[in-house]
């Protein structure tokens, strides 16, 4: 959504906002800690903060003017009201965007939830949630098989706070509660795609012209999927363990299939899985599997759309030593009728290999008294020979701001691969926070 | 050999009262008075946090426990309310007394609406960032320590408690004073293998609710450093019949609001 607003009158509302909002605080003893905030319950008051990140890449990018590719100024605020059985949730950023010059508003929650007890006997076993909502599930780590709820991967390489990772939608969530175990199932009746690569802020590969682009290009109706995406959860706990089985039916949440006139596209897509978290050794162990059947193409031979799938994760994670935790994950995506691909393809010399294989690992240090945590992530890929390197360093002694610095690194050894296309997107960036 | 014997019959008798005591029992009945009054319990806390520079940091949240057995077995879930950045953020765990089974411990994090499975860990790290640490809240199993008398005051206890697994904790050795009256621990002093004395926690106000002694304000203090934590509980009650249901994955996306206020 972008609105006329020019960026100081967002900043002159964030500061009112801000002010509206402090409390004077006084401390007379040590036990006195201020109210509680169930005695500020009767005056419902907002809650939020303010953000400013700066990013910008390590080398220029010639598909790209330009060396940002971080500018906010976001303004979050948070209203929630309860009701007597459910509650309702606003969670709204509007920020100012430098890299695009607009100021924009992201709805990330406004949602109506609650259990059904009160609507009639059968209730008691439900819970709904109606709205626009992130929603979240599976067991990978940064990879996600069985999750095709949307990501925002433009907030990611740049190197917005992980909440970002995660888009909105406008869904109705529907959870049951039984002894044999749990379901969800999620409707979203206007598909919500990936804030994918698009150009805007970091340019990708294209095939057909054989080098980086940045057209910056949305898809627009009639190219738009018409009809609603489904997904199902079926979980169950057995002892310490637990499973789940999932379904989706819906699209490609990226534009990655062509028309017949080069119109990028997302096509239609149903993925089945399952997954396992169990602990092991001394840390968690997972393993998850989803198959990809890409309905457009489920023989393989249209070059544009791409084939089946299969997917595989295997995990394992554990604290070291005393505040640092490490994991491990192994991912393969396997490509099913290769041949096939092989054989229409227009472009071989790009295509994926027929496993492409990435193996994670993570560090996560919490240090003094946890108020820095050290983050380090790295995908590197075995079949493709390229990789993304994210430091992040969170530093927060106080409640009331936070101060976070990271870098962004892709590397490889080919110009289209999946992570190394975006090398010239390898970003530096910083950001403040401020808790209103 | 009469006259022996009446030697040790006047040793038996000399001894200080210290020896008549069961340390079995006591730490036992302790254990249970701290962790494990009723058979559920809720209450609401909130934590300052204070660093050596004297920066102050606050958490609220609300506690529900349930006993699966006394001095056994626990389903707890702590639901934060302050600050802003982790409001709504729910922890839930399946204490194990078994030491040689690890707690299940779940966060949920509701800005990605990720419910994330945590794996067992260092219990003796701190809890959100506090001086306490995760063991502090949820109970040290009284079977990972052997304990001694040591002392005894008109109102408390001393016990001396030194680890069966030296390399599992960072103390050598504490002491813990039982009040007599109560049997709640009422201090614990942390030694290194120095000897110095770096950490204590201590309860600083006790009441008693529906007939159980409970704690209202605890202090956890770090003795190197001059940081401290302090809790506070309120609006506690016992007993009130918690449904094994509320302990599950459904409560940390949808908080079963009528327990918590």
């Amino acid at each position: 959504m972008k609105k006329s607003l020019s960026p100081i009158s967002v900043l002159a509302m964030i500061l009112l906002l801000v002010s509206l909002n402090t409390r004077a605080q006084t401390t007379e003893d040590e036990w006195d800690m201020g109210d509680w905030s169930e005695e500020e319950e009767a005056s419902p008051l907002f809650a939020g903060f303010v953000d400013i990140s700066v990013g910008n890449r390590f080398t220029s990018d010639p598909a790209i003017d330009g060396a940002k590719t971080l500018r906010d100024i976001r303004l979050q605020v948070q209203w929630e009201k309860l009701l007597s059985e459910s509650s309702l949730t606003v969670t709204s950023d509007l920020y100012y965007d430098g890299v695009l010059d607009q100021v924009k508003l992201n709805v990330r929650e406004f949602a109506w939830q609650g259990r059904l007890d009160s609507i009639a006997q059968w209730g008691k076993n439900f819970d709904l949630k109606l709205g626009q909502q992130v929603l979240t599930w599976g067991t990978g780590d940064y990879l996600f098989l069985n999750d095709l709820f949307p990501k925002d991967y433009q907030s990611f390489f740049a190197g917005r706070n992980d909440d970002y990772l995660k888009a909105p939608s406008l869904s109705a969530k529907l959870s049951g509660f039984f002894d044999w175990g749990n379901m969800d199932f999620v409707i979203t009746p206007e598909f919500a795609a990936d804030n994918y690569i698009n150009g805007d802020y970091f340019s990708f590969f294209s095939a057909s012209f054989g080098t980086n682009i940045a057209p910056g290009f949305d898809v627009k109706s009639p190219y738009l999927p018409e009809s609603p995406e489904y997904a199902l959860r079926y979980y169950k706990s057995i002892g310490s363990s637990e499973i789940a089985i999932y379904g989706y039916d819906g699209f490609h949440k990226s534009p990655s299939s062509l028309t017949s006139e080069g119109q990028a596209y997302f096509s239609k897509l149903n993925v089945y899985g399952a997954s396992v978290v169990s602990p092991a050794f001394a840390g968690l162990i997972k393993a998850e599997f989803a198959y990809y059947a890409s309905k457009d193409d489920s023989q393989g031979s249209e070059p544009l759309i791409p084939n089946d799938q299969s997917r595989y994760l295997v995990g394992y994670e554990q604290e070291v030593i005393k505040d640092l935790t490490a994991s491990i994950q192994w991912y393969l995506e396997h490509t099913h009728d290769y041949s096939e691909l092989k054989l229409n393809s227009l472009t071989p010399e790009y295509d994926p290999n027929r496993s492409r294989i990435v193996v994670t690992q993570q560090f996560i240090y919490r240090l003094m008294q946890q108020t820095l945590t050290i983050n380090a992530f790295n995908f590197y890929s075995t079949s493709d020979h390229d990789g993304f390197l994210k430091l992040r360093a969170d530093y927060s002694p106080v409640d009331q701001w936070q101060v976070a610095a990271g870098i962004n690194l892709f590397y490889g050894d080919d110009n289209h691969t999946f992570y190394n296309q975006f090398e010239d997107a390898s970003n530096l960036y910083a950001s403040f926070k401020y808790f209103y | 050999m009469s006259r022996f014997t009446l030697f040790i019959f006047a040793l038996v008798l000399s001894l200080p009262s210290v020896a008549e005591v069961d340390v079995e029992a006591l730490i036992i009945s302790s254990e249970k008075v701290a962790y494990y009054s009723g058979q559920d319990g809720r209450s609401d806390a909130r934590m300052m946090i204070v660093d050596a520079q004297g920066r102050k940091q606050m958490r609220q949240f609300t506690i529900l426990r349930r006993d699966i057995k006394d001095n056994g077995d626990q389903q707890m879930m702590v639901f934060f309310s302050r600050p802003t950045d982790v409001k709504d953020t729910v922890f839930r765990v399946e204490k194990h007394a078994d030491i040689t089974v690890d707690d299940d411990r779940w966060l949920y994090l509701p800005a990605l609406d990720l419910v994330k499975r945590i794996s067992a860990g260092d219990k003796r790290t701190s809890f959100v960032g506090s001086h306490f640490f995760y063991e502090d809240v949820s109970g040290r199993a009284i079977s990972e320590d052997d304990f001694e008398l040591v002392d005894e005051t008109s109102e408390n206890y001393i016990l001396k408690a030194t680890p069966k697994s030296a390399d599992s904790v960072e103390f050598s050795y504490y002491h813990v004073s039982i009040s007599k009256q109560s049997k709640l621990p009422v201090k614990i002093d942390f030694f290194n293998q120095e000897g110095v004395n770096y950490r204590r926690v201590e309860a600083v106000k006790i009441d008693n609710i529906q007939g159980f002694p409970t704690v209202l304000r605890s202090k956890v203090s770090d003795l190197v450093n001059g940081g401290y934590t302090l809790m506070e509980f309120r609006n506690i009650s016992y007993d009130l019949g918690l449904p094994d249901d509320v302990f599950s994955e459904r409560s940390l996306r949808t908080p079963p609001r009528q327990w918590l206020n």
